[in-house]
C-alpha cells in the first residue's frame, strides 16, 4: 500500500518526516519497504484489510505517535439522505450482506490537478473524474466503490444473484469471462453487469458519453470474493480488499464521501436519495480483557491507562469489567476475535522492545531426539568418515529421469500443480538426483566426484528414508602412484560402510533387468543370504542415463542406495556389546581353487561355512585370476582361512584336517580344483 | 720459484674440475701419491736442490704441500655435505590426502541450530514431508479459503496418499509448523521441541527463492511461557549462532498461528549495523518468525488455553546459511557443485 505522507497528514497532524514516520510504523508492525519522495510503501499483512486505506494507515500512525485523529471522510451531514432507491434494487444471494447504492448526474472530464496527482503518487492512472473518484475513495477509506453507466442498464434495475450456468460477461479489461454458479454477479433486468467485489462489466462502463451514474457501495462475503477472483484467475484492487473482509458500516460512509467529492470537483450531484438494503445490520463484536492476561502473554504488565491510551487510539472502546476490561472492536478490525488478538494490539503499540528478555523454566529433561534423527546422523557420520561429500538435491525431478527407478506397471507419486515440468513428481530414487549432481561437476573440471545423500524417496504408498551415494573417477591420485579408477568395488565397500555403522554386514546377490544398472554389474542387498528381500542395490549405472547428462559413454559411474529405515529396523534389536579379545593365536591357510568363472564368491563361502568347524573365525578372498594356467571360463580363486579357539592353542593337524574337508566339500559342490598345490 | 708457481696453478685448476669425491681422490693421487705425486715429487727434490736455492724452495714447497692437502680437505668437506643421503625424500612434494568427506553447509547449519537448542533441553523430532491438510493448515488456524494460505503457494499431490488409520497426506508441507500439531496431539505439556525439515512452495527459482527449502520450527508449551521468554530464548539462540553478542529487535508481525506474532531481525553483519544492499540500507536482516501460539492452534490440540501458553518460532535454513557462508544466491546450495561444497568449514 502506497502511502504519501501529505495525505496522511490529512488526517494526523504529524510533524514527523517520512522516515520517522516508517521506523514508527514499522514498529508497530507495518513494515516500509520503500520511501520516495514522501511516498511509503507500507507492507499490509493479509488480516489487515483496514490498513490498506490511507485513514487505516492514519489510525495506526496516530496511536503510533499517541496524536489524535481526524473524523473520518464521509462522516457528518449526509450529502444526500437516506431514502428509497430511484432505481429496484434486490440482493437475492447471502453472498452480499449490503447492498447501497445512489445515482447522480455527471459531467464527466478531466479531474482536478489536486486529486490526479494524489493519484499518480500512488501509482493509479487518472482517467475520467467519476472514475478517479471512485478510486480515491477507495484509497482513502479502504471502501471498493462501482460506477456503471445507468443508461446502459436494462430495466434499469440491479439485482445481487449468482451467475447462471454458462453466462458470460465482458469485464472492464476487455476479457470475455465465462461465469459459473459459485459465483456472485450484480444483474440488470437481462444479464450480468459485474462480477461482485471483483470487476464491473465493459457495457455499463462509465465512458465520456456517460451523463447519468448509479453508484454501487456495497459489502460482498470474502469467501466468495476470493473463491471467484480464483477461479477466473482476476485480482483486482477491489477483491484483495473484499477477500480480506471489507467494512459493512463503512458502504453509507462511501457513497456520502464520493458524492461530496464529485460536488466539490464539479463533476457531479446526487439524483436521489442514497438506497440502503443491510438484511442484517452487524452487531458490535465484544472481546474481553484481562489485565492478568496481558501479563502473562507479554510476561510483563502494563499501566491500565496504557492499555486505555492504545486501544482507544485505535477505535476500540473499552468498558470496565471485573478483571480488566470489555472491548467493544470496531466494525473494521476484522482480525480481531479473541483476547489474544487484544493482547497482541497493547502489545504491538506498548513496544516489543519493552518487554524484558527472560528465559523459559526447564520443568524435565528433554527425550531423545527422534529415533530417524539419530539415525540419519550416523548413516552421515559413516559416509562422511569414507570420503564422501553430502549433497542435498531437489525432492522432485522429471517424469523422464524417474521412469527408470519406478517398478513395472507402477507410476511415480506425482505433484497435481508443479511449477514446471522438471519438478512434475516425487522422486522414486535419490539417484536421478546425484546423477544430475556428479554431471554438473564433470561437466566443469572435475574429474572425481563422490557424493551421497540422505533424504525421502517416494512411492503410492507414501514416503521412506533413503541413503543413496554416487561415483565415478579415481582413487586419490598421487602422483607416486598411476591412477586408478573408481570401480563396482569401491560402491560395494560403501554399502559396507553403511550396514557396519548399524552393527549390520549386507550381503550381495547379482541383480539383473534393473533399467538403471549396467547389465553383470548389479548387487541386490539382502540383511542374510536366505532373504527374499533386498534393502537397497549397488551397481554400475547404465550408460545410456549417464550419456543422457551429457557425459561420454568411457564414464563409469557407480551408485547404490539404501532403505534407511529397514536398515534401522534390523539392527533394532543388535547387542552393542563388544566381543572380548581372542587369548589363542590363530592358525593361517591359504587355499586357491579352479572353479566356473559364473560361480559368486558368496556361494564358496557358503561351502566353506557349511563344512568348516567352529574353530573357522573367518574367510577372506584376497587374489581372484584369469589367464595363463587357468582354462578358459574358469577363474582361480585365492581363500585365507583363519582357524582359532576361544579355550586352547589349535594343532596343525586338527587344522589341516578341516581343511581337506572343506577343500573336499568345494571339489564336490562345485566341481573346484585345486590349483598349484 | 717458477716451477712452484707453475705446479700450484696446475693443482688448482684440477681441483676445481673435481666434481665428485672420487675426482677429487684423483687429484690427491696425482700430486700427493707417495709414488708419482707431483708435489711429492717437489718435495723430495729439495734435496738435489743447489745448496743456495735449498732453503727458499724447502720453504715454498712445503708451503704448497700444506696448501695442496688442506684445499683438498675442504673440497671433500663440502662435497660430502651435499652428496645425496641414502633413502632421503623429498618432503617437499604432496602428501597422500586421504579422501576428504564433507556435510553439505545446509545440513551444517542444521545441525548447529539443533545443537543450540538440544542444550536448551529441546527434542529434535521429524515428521513426514507429505502432509495433510488439516497438520498442515487447519489445525495451525488457517481454515480453508483463509487469506493466509495465499502465503503459502501449496504443491498438491496429484493422488492422495493413503495412511492406515490417519487422514490421507495430499499435499507437499509448505512449512514444518505441521509437526507443531502432531507432538501436541500425542504429548502433553511440557513441550520443548525443535522439528527440522525440508518443505516445499510453489515459489519460482531465483536467487532468494527454491521451491524446496530447510525450516527449523520451535515450539515450547507450559504454564507461564511469556514473549518475554520467547525474547530471551532467541536472543540466547542468535547469540550462540553468530559467536558472540548480536544486537537483535522484534517486530510484531502477523502470523495466523500465533498471536501476538513478531519476526525477530538481528543487525547486518555486513555493514555493521549502519546499512548496506545486503540489508536495504535497513541496517537489519530478518532471520525468523515467531510469536505466542495462537489459543486456536491449542483448542485443535484440546490443551487447556487457560492454563497453557507457548511460543513457536520457524527460521529457514538456507537464510542463515547465505549469512554464514557470505553467499548470494540461493541455488548455489541446490548445485551440488564440488568446487563449492569443498570449501565449506563448519
Amino acid at each position: 500500500m502506497k502511502l504519501p505522507l501529505l495525505w496522511l497528514r490529512d488526517y494526523v497532524d504529524i510533524a514527523a518526516n517520512a522516515k520517522q514516520v516508517a521506523a514508527r510504523l514499522s514498529g508497530c508492525g507495518f513494515d516500509v519497504a520503500s520511501i520516495e519522495d514522501d511516498v511509503l510503501d507500507v507492507d499490509v499483512w493479509a488480516n489487515r484489510p483496514d490498513a490498506l486505506s490511507v485513514y487505516g494507515l492514519a489510525r495506526e500512525a496516530a496511536a503510533a505517535f499517541d496524536l489524535p485523529l481526524k473524523a473520518a471522510p464521509g462522516e457528518g451531514a449526509p450529502v444526500a439522505p437516506v431514502g428509497a432507491s430511484t432505481i429496484p434494487v434486490s440482493i437475492g444471494d447471502a453472498g452480499c450482506g449490503r447492498y447501497a447504492m445512489a445515482t447522480a448526474d455527471v459531467q464527466i472530464g478531466h479531474s482536478p490537478p489536486w486529486l490526479a496527482e494524489r493519484l499518480a503518487a500512488v501509482g493509479v492512472r487518472p482517467i475520467n473524474n467519476v472514475v478517479d473518484i471512485s478510486n480515491y475513495v477507495m484509497l482513502e477509506m479502504g471502501h471498493p466503490m462501482h460506477a456503471f453507466d445507468v443508461t446502459c442498464l436494462k430495466g434499469p434495475e440491479i439485482h445481487v444473484r449468482r451467475a447462471r450456468p454458462g453466462e458470460k460477461l465482458t469485464t472492464l479489461d476487455g476479457q470475455a469471462r465465462q461465469l459459473d454458479e459459485t459465483m456472485l454477479v450484480i444483474a440488470d433486468h437481462d444479464a450480468a453487469v459485474a462480477i461482485a467485489g471483483v470487476m464491473g462489466g465493459k457495457d455499463s462502463e462509465v465512458s465520456s458519453k456517460t451523463t447519468r451514474i448509479a453508484i454501487e457501495s456495497a459489502w460482498f462475503h470474502p469467501a466468495t470474493v476470493r473463491s471467484t477472483s480464483k477461479r477466473l484467475g482476476l485480482k483486482t484492487e477491489a477483491s484483495a480488499r473484499f477477500e480480506r473482509g471489507a467494512d459493512l458500516t463503512a458502504p453509507v460512509r462511501a457513497l456520502q464521501r464520493m458524492l461530496a467529492l464529485l460536488k466539490s470537483c464539479g463533476a457531479g450531484q446526487a439524483s436521489g436519495p442514497v438506497a440502503d438494503i443491510y438484511p442484517r445490520p452487524a452487531a458490535t463484536k465484544q472481546v474481553p480483557l484481562r489485565r492478568d492476561r496481558i501479563a502473562r502473554l507479554l510476561g510483563q504488565s502494563v499501566p491500565d491507562a496504557d492499555v486505555t491510551r492504545i486501544l482507544t487510539r485505535l477505535a476500540f472502546r473499552l468498558n470496565a469489567a471485573p478483571e480488566g476490561w470489555t472491548v467493544d472492536v470496531p466494525p473494521f478490525r476484522v482480525d480481531i476475535t479473541r483476547e489474544a488478538d487484544l493482547v497482541e494490539e497493547v502489545g504491538r503499540h506498548w513496544g516489543f522492545d519493552r518487554i524484558p528478555a527472560t528465559f523459559p523454566v526447564v520443568r524435565a529433561a528433554s527425550p531423545q531426539p527422534s529415533p530417524g534423527v539419530l539415525r540419519d546422523r550416523r548413516v552421515r557420520q559413516a559416509l562422511v568418515g569414507a570420503g564422501l561429500q553430502e549433497a542435498v538435491t531437489f525432492t522432485f525431478i522429471q517424469a523422464d529421469a524417474a521412469a527408470p527407478f519406478v517398478p513395472e506397471g507402477r507410476s511415480p507419486l506425482a505433484i497435481a500443480n508443479p511449477l514446471s515440468e522438471k519438478f512434475a513428481v516425487l522422486r522414486p530414487s535419490l539417484l536421478p538426483g546425484l546423477l544430475d549432481s556428479l554431471a554438473h561437476s564433470r561437466r566443469r573440471e572435475t574429474d572425481t566426484v563422490r557424493l551421497f545423500e540422505i533424504g525421502a524417496t517416494f512411492d503410492q504408498s507414501g514416503e521412506r528414508a533413503a541413503a543413496g551415494w554416487i561415483l565415478t573417477g579415481s582413487r586419490a591420485a598421487h602422483w607416486s602412484e598411476r591412477d586408478s579408477p573408481l570401480d563396482f568395488f569401491d560402491a560395494s565397500g560403501l554399502a559396507a560402510v553403511l550396514g557396519g555403522s548399524f552393527g549390520i554386514s549386507l550381503h550381495l546377490r547379482p541383480l539383473d533387468g534393473r533399467p538403471w544398472l549396467a547389465r553383470g554389474r548389479g548387487a541386490a542387498l539382502v540383511l542374510g543370504d536366505g532373504d527374499a528381500a533386498s534393502v537397497g542395490w549397488v551397481g554400475e549405472i547404465q550408460t545410456g542415463l549417464v550419456q543422457a547428462r551429457g557425459l561420454t559413454a568411457a564414464e563409469q559411474v557407480f551408485g547404490g542406495e539404501v532403505d534407511l529405515e529397514a536398515l534401522a529396523a534390523a539392527a533394532r534389536d543388535r547387542s552393542s556389546a563388544i566381543q572380548p579379545l581372542p587369548r589363542f593365536p590363530s592358525i593361517v591357510r591359504d587355499v586357491s581353487i579352479v572353479i566356473d568363472e559364473r560361480l559368486p564368491a558368496a556361494e564358496v563361502r557358503g561351502t566353506i561355512s557349511a563344512n568348516a568347524p567352529s574353530t573357522l573365525a573367518s574367510i577372506r578372498e584376497f587374489d581372484r585370476y584369469r589367464g595363463q594356467g587357468v582354462p578358459a571360463g574358469q577363474v582361480s580363486l585365492s581363500l585365507r582361512l583363519t582357524f582359532r579357539d576361544a579355550e586352547r592353542t589349535l594343532t596343525d593337524s586338527e587344522v589341516q584336517q578341516a581343511v581337506s574337508r572343506i577343500v573336499r566339500a568345494l571339489e564336490e559342490r562345485h566341481g573346484a580344483r585345486l590349483r598349484g598345490g | 720459484m717458477r716451477i712452484v708457481d707453475e705446479l700450484r696453478e696446475e693443482f688448482r685448476t684440477a681441483l676445481a674440475g673435481a666434481r665428485t669425491i672420487a675426482e677429487v681422490d684423483a687429484v690427491r693421487d696425482r700430486f700427493l701419491s707417495r709414488g708419482q705425486g707431483r708435489v711429492t715429487a717437489l718435495v723430495k727434490s729439495i734435496a738435489s736442490a743447489p745448496p743456495e736455492d735449498r732453503r727458499t724452495l724447502g720453504a715454498l714447497a712445503n708451503g704448497l704441500k700444506q696448501e695442496v692437502e688442506d684445499q683438498l680437505a675442504s673440497r671433500a668437506t663440502e662435497l660430502q655435505a651435499t652428496a645425496p643421503i641414502a633413502g632421503a625424500v623429498d618432503v617437499t612434494l604432496p602428501g597422500r590426502v586421504p579422501g576428504l568427506g564433507r556435510r553439505h553447509p545446509l545440513t551444517l547449519v542444521r545441525e548447529r541450530v539443533e545443537d543450540i537448542f538440544q542444550s536448551m533441553g529441546y527434542q529434535v523430532i521429524e515428521g513426514p514431508e507429505l502432509e495433510d491438510d488439516w497438520h498442515n493448515f487447519e489445525a495451525l488456524n488457517m481454515p480453508p479459503e483463509h487469506p493466509a494460505r495465499d502465503m503459502q503457494d501449496t504443491l498438491y499431490l496429484a493422488e492422495p496418499v493413503k495412511v492406515a488409520g490417519a487422514r490421507p497426506r495430499t499435499l507437499l508441507r509448505t512449512h514444518t509448523s505441521g509437526m507443531q500439531i502432531r507432538h501436541m496431539e500425542s504429548h502433553q505439556p511440557p513441550v520443548r521441541i525443535v522439528a527440522p525439515g525440508r518443505v516445499y512452495r510453489r515459489d519460482n527459482i531465483d536467487a532468494t527463492h527454491t521451491p524446496m527449502f530447510t525450516q527449523v520450527e520451535g515450539l515450547v508449551v507450559d504454564e507461564g511461557i511469556s514473549l518475554g521468554d520467547l525474547k530471551g530464548t532467541l536472543q540466547a539462540f542468535a547469540d550462540r549462532f553468530f559467536d558472540g553478542k548480536v544486537r537483535t529487535r522484534f517486530r510484531p508481525s502477523f502470523f495466523p498461528y500465533t498471536e501476538p506474532s513478531a519476526e525477530l531481525d538481528v543487525e547486518c553483519q555486513g555493514c555493521g549495523g549502519k546499512g548496506c544492499p545486503l540489508c536495504k540500507q535497513t541496517g537489519w536482516i530478518e532471520i525468523l518468525g515467531c510469536g505466542m501460539v495462537h489459543p486456536a492452534v491449542f483448542e485443535a490440540v484440546r490443551y487447556d488455553t487457560e492454563k497453557y501458553t507457548g511460543f513457536a518460532f520457524g527460521m529457514g535454513i538456507e537464510r542463515l546459511a547465505l549469512r554464514l557462508y557470505g553467499v548470494d544466491d540461493i541455488r548455489m546450495f541446490y548445485e551440488n557443485d564440488i568446487r563449492f561444497l569443498s570449501q565449506v568449514t563448519a
